[in-house]
This record gives structure tokens, sequence and C-alpha cells, in this order.
């Protein structure tokens, strides 16, 4: 009680110096949490783009050995309509799975008759994959009624000169080793939001690139869980259960397909790091200065003290709870400040352009309860603990020394 | 039994290479309920014997006995222990805590020593009632004279009930009168409660009211004089009071 009623006392005595430290303690916790908030909206942009928009779905099936070699030699990998017919069977079984769409992906050459250019392209069956779609805000779908209709990547129809409604032709190798050719009618014109991929991809029906790549089979099943499954406690539930049943299978989540979503959490959580250990050095350094001073002014205080009794680890206790005050005002202030400042940047409605995207999207910063939490509780006991280094050093004076002291 | 009692007590100072003898040899005796004065020019000793005899400095040989129990061997633990509960300190400059009012000042020990704030609170008010500053329970130090702030300070050292009570040159921030009244009230304390006082002190004008006077020169006793004045003459030659009676 003494220990909080003598820091408290101090710390608004010295009120000047004990806000410029509550500031630095605040500004810094805003930082990180800001930072925080930041990074949590772009991954979960991320995550529901790859997983619903990109239609990477949660788990991916395919035969051993196609995530390395499939696309050099695809005919080795693929799934015969016998193999999906039990392999959907099997994964039926499993409440947990929402959605099994099989999957085909091709590459060649798209025409407008007068200009060609290369394309990758994703087959799928269309009632499943808008299935999938209407998980995320895409607005775009495959119309099952249409088997020759497709999705046109933006900058692919640019560059092509088409729209919605219009014809181009899809040529490439079957899986033989032929070349065909087919007609596919524009059915919506879509933005992938990745200027890597916005230049170059097709959303097909299943049927149409099985056509083209005259196959009735599939290379790999995506699968969509029900909300709250965790994708890799599934995996390790269906791995044994396929090789029960014959299948020399592997599978893969979606960050592990997803090598955008890996670099990019990859970086953030880099420049995270860089700037918590910012905040960490500035927050240690003004807790460190602010009660230094103050041991250096109270050295006759802690002398009486002394004298009076006061055991040595009592004096530290003082000073910790100076730090651990300090802590926890500057980070409650910090709090404020990241609050403020997200709402601010809420209502203001101000948009960007990330690296990589092709369009402007709304700066938004996710509200993290938890890590406000965590912030405090970290920054308070790193206050409290930069604190013992000045307060061992005023429990270690000698008493005449420090009643000495002018 | 003496309430304190010293055998060949010895302080030695290290200033760079040389060593300074502060106290030679210091063997004394101190019965309860004494009102002594350690009396001696400035770097005689008294502040360092003070300061040994508080439990705030070690001596560099000797040994001190202090209610019966050999200090020599104490932690740190055990002698702040052991200051909280049996010695009350008055300091030249009071050394008041100024974030803390006159009532959480004398409150402090027993804070220090874990009793509840309630009980803490009557004693400590009781305590500056009996200085008579019962009306400035609320004020901080620089709301208060020297006087009152000495007077603070008497109440503070009171309120653990000490056995002894050690006063670093107590009036020396304190003009004549309050001084002489600091003292008055001290000796009344000393005879109301029969709490042992020992203090320093350089100054003629308390001499009339002293018990015992213990002097020192040089870091030695040169002579130790139960209720009757010592020869001043060669201490204080410019003293005029130094001749005086000094009956306590």
């Amino acid at each position: 009680m003494i220990a909080l009623t003598l820091a408290l006392r101090n710390l608004w005595k010295n009120r000047r110096r004990s806000l410029a430290t509550l500031l630095a303690i605040g500004i810094g916790f805003a930082a990180v949490n800001l930072f925080a908030g930041y990074i949590a909206n772009t991954y979960a942009g991320l995550r529901d783009s790859s997983i619903y928009g990109e239609g990477l779905g949660h788990l991916t099936i395919a035969r051993n050995g196609y995530f390395a070699n499939g696309s050099l030699q695809p005919e080795r990998y693929i799934l015969s309509p016998d193999d999906l017919t039990r392999l959907t069977r099997l994964l039926r079984e499993d409440s947990r799975i929402e959605v099994i769409s099989p999957r085909l992906s091709a590459s060649g050459l798209v025409s407008n008759g007068k200009l060609s250019t290369i394309f990758i392209a994703e087959g799928e069956d269309p009632a499943l994959a808008n299935r999938i779609w209407q998980h995320s805000n895409a607005r775009f779908r495959l119309d099952p009624q249409k088997p020759a209709g497709g999705l046109v990547s933006k900058a692919l129809a640019e560059r092509l000169g088409v729209g919605p409604h219009g014809n181009l032709v899809t040529m490439a190798s079957t899986l033989e080793g032929q070349i065909n050719a087919l007609d596919l009618d524009v059915l919506q014109v879509w933005d992938t939001g990745n200027a890597a991929t916005n230049d170059k991809t097709l959303r097909l029906p299943l049927g149409y690139l099985q056509q083209l790549l005259d196959t009735e089979g599939a290379s790999r099943v995506v699968v969509l869980l029900t909300p709250g499954t965790d994708a890799d406690t599934l995996r390790s539930a269906l791995q044994p259960r396929l090789r029960a049943a014959g299948f020399d299978m592997e599978i893969k989540t979606w960050v592990e397909l997803s090598s955008y979503y890996r670099q990019v959490k990859r970086l953030f959580d880099l420049i995270f790091a860089f700037l918590f250990t910012i905040v960490f050095i500035v927050v240690l350094m003004s807790i460190i200065n602010t009660l230094s001073m103050s041991v250096m002014e109270r050295v006759r205080e802690i002398g009486t003290l002394r004298a009076l009794g006061m055991q040595r680890l009592a004096v530290i206790r003082i000073f910790a709870t100076e730090g651990a005050l300090l802590g926890i005002a500057g980070s409650l202030a910090g709090a404020v400040l990241t609050c403020t400042l997200i709402a601010l940047i809420h209502f203001g409605h101000i948009t960007y352009t990330p690296p990589a995207s092709s369009t402007p999207v709304p700066l938004s910063i996710a509200f993290l309860p938890g890590m406000l939490g965590a912030t405090l509780a970290i920054l308070t006991l790193i206050a409290t603990l930069a604190a013992c280094w000045p307060a061992r050093r005023a429990a270690r004076l000698e008493i005449v020394d420090a009643l000495g002291h002018i | 039994m003496p309430l304190i009692e010293t055998h060949e007590l010895c302080k030695t100072y290290r200033l760079g290479e040389i060593e300074v003898p502060a106290l030679r040899d210091i063997s004394l005796r101190i019965e309860p309920g004494e009102f002594t004065a350690l009396w001696g020019p400035s770097g005689s000793g008294k502040s360092t014997l003070l300061n040994l005899l508080g439990l705030i400095d070690t001596p560099s040989a000797g040994n001190i006995i202090l209610n019966g129990r050999n200090t020599a061997n104490m932690t740190d633990a055990a002698r702040a222990h052991l200051r909280n509960e049996g010695i009350g300190f008055i300091f030249q400059g009071f050394n008041l805590i100024p974030v803390l009012s006159a009532l959480e000042n004398v409150m402090l020990p027993l804070s220090i020593r874990g009793v509840s704030r309630t009980r803490a609170h009557c004693e400590a008010d009781r305590r500056l009632a009996e200085v008579g500053l019962g009306k400035y329970t609320h004020h901080r130090p620089d709301q208060l004279s020297g006087g009152q702030r000495q007077r603070v300070a008497i109440a503070r050292a009171l309120v653990t009930n000490p056995l002894l009570i050690i006063a670093d040159e107590p009036t020396a921030n304190l003009d004549a009168a309050t001084g002489l009244a600091v003292i008055e009230q001290m000796k009344a304390l000393n005879h109301t409660l029969g709490v042992t006082f020992l203090f320093s002190t350089h100054d003629p004008r308390l001499l009339g009211h002293l018990q015992r006077i213990v002097r020192l020169s040089d870091g030695e006793i040169l002579e130790d004089s139960m209720d009757a004045l010592p020869d001043l003459s060669t201490a204080l030659p410019s003293s005029p009071t130094h001749t005086e009676g000094a009956a306590a």
C-alpha cells in the first residue's frame, strides 16, 4: 500500500516527466496495435480471397506427386470418373466437409480471331464453384446452363477487346498431346485483384475443360469445410482413411498452396517483429531514464525509508510499482489512441493500392481486443522489469551515504 | 541490562589510499531512559557514532550490543527490522517524505512494519497531537515551518514506541527559540514515556537541558559526565555559556 501511495504521489509530483514517458508508451502501444489490426485484416482478406475467391478451398486432394510434377505430366495424375466417385463418397461421410469440387487445370492460347495470348484456366463444376464463391463478396458466377460459358479476367478481356456476351476461342494440348480448340462464350469479366494473374486467367466449367483436354477425369478435388473446422485437423483425420480405401493421395491446405499468402504473411510478421522490437526498446529506455532520474532526485528519501526500517526489496517494490503504473497508464492511453485512430480511419473511407494489387482497396484496421490486452500486459511487464534496474541501484545505496546526499 | 553497550568500537573511512579513522576504541554504556548528548566539534565523530548505534552503518571493528542483542553478525534485513521495531530517528534536515502529509509521514514506520492503515492512522494522529500538531495532519512538509517539521519528525520517531530515539543535530536547522522548544519537547517525552534519547549537538544553548554529556574529540571519548557539565573550555572557546551549570 505504501509502495502504491509513494509511487502515485511521486509520479504526480513529476507529472511533466511522467506524461512524456506515458506518451512514449502510448504511441508505441498504438503503433503496435494499429499495425497488428492492419495485418490481421490483410490476412483475413487474403485468406478469404485464397479460399473462396481464388477457389483453393480449405484442402486440396490429389494423387501423390501431383503438386510437384502435375504440371509437367498431368496425364499421370489424373483421377478417373471412378476414382472421383469413390473419393467423393468417402469424403461425404465426414460431416465437417461442406463442398467437394473436382478440378482440372489447363494452360494454352486464347484468341479473339485476330489476337492470341496465353491463358491459365481452372475448370470446376459451375454449381459447386458458385457455392464456394457465395462465401466471399465475389459477384461473378458460372452458369450451370451454359456449358461453354466462362469468366475472363479483366486485363485479359481488355487485351482481347471482349466483354460479357463476347466470344473467344481457346486452344490447348489434350492429355494425349493433340491440339484442340473450343469456342468460349464470355459470361462475365472479373478482376482477380492480383496484377500477376489479371491478364491471363479463365474460370471455366469442368466439362468444358475436360472436353478441351479430352479427358473425363479431374486432376484434384478441392474441399470446403464447415465454418470453424480446422484444416490441419481434418487433413490428419482424412489421410489414414484415404490410405485405408486404397488411395495414394496427398493433401495440401490452402496455406501451403497459396505462396502469395505465405510471402505476405512472412513479410508482415517480420515488419511487426521489427516494430515491436523498436517499441520494446523505446519503452525500456523511457522507463529506465525516467526512474533513474527519479532515483537520483530521491536518494535522501530512499535513505530515510531505509533508516526507518524499510527492507531493500520494499524499496525495489516502490520503483517497480512506478514502472508498472507508467506501463498501465501509457498502455491505456495507447488503447484510447488506437480506438480513436481506428474509428477515424473507418469513417474516413481511406483507400490505397497494395503492392501486386490491381485495384485500390479500403484501408481497414481490425479492432483486436485480445491484442490490446496482450500489449498492455507485455508493456506493463517490460515497464516493471525496466524499473527494476534503477530500483536495484536505489536499494543498494548505503544508508549513511544516501542520508548525506544533497 | 544497559540499552546500549559498545566495546572498542572503531570506524575507519578510506579516502583513496589513505585510511581516516573516524572513531577509535569507543566503549560506552547507555541505560534505558537516559537523555544523553554526544558533544563535540564538527568532525569529532558524533554522527558516525550515532550512525553505528542506529544500525545504519557498520563498524570497522568492535561490537554493539543493543538491548542485549549482539548486532555484529546481523543481516541487512535483520538490522532493518530492528531499526523499525526499536529505534526512532530524528534527522538534522528533518528528512520528511515531501509527497506525504504530516500524518502519512508519521504513519510511515508503522506502514513499513505492516500495521493496518486504521491502526497506523490512529496512532499517528495521537502522536501528532502529543507534539502539538493535531491541526496540521494534512499539511505537506513544505507547508510547515522548520520547527513544525522537526516536531513531525519527533512524532514519527515516537510512533513505534521505540526503546531508543537517535537524533543527529536535531536543532541545527532551527532558530534558537524553536531549537530550545524542540529539546524541551524531547525532554518531556523522555520523562513521560521513559524513552531513551541519544542525540548529537554542538549547540551550547542546550547545555542546561542535558542529563548526560559524552564529549568526543577526534573520534575518542574525552569525557563522560552524568548530571554535570564537562569542561568545555577547550571545545568551545568562544561560547559564553559553556561554564554555566547543567543540572538536567
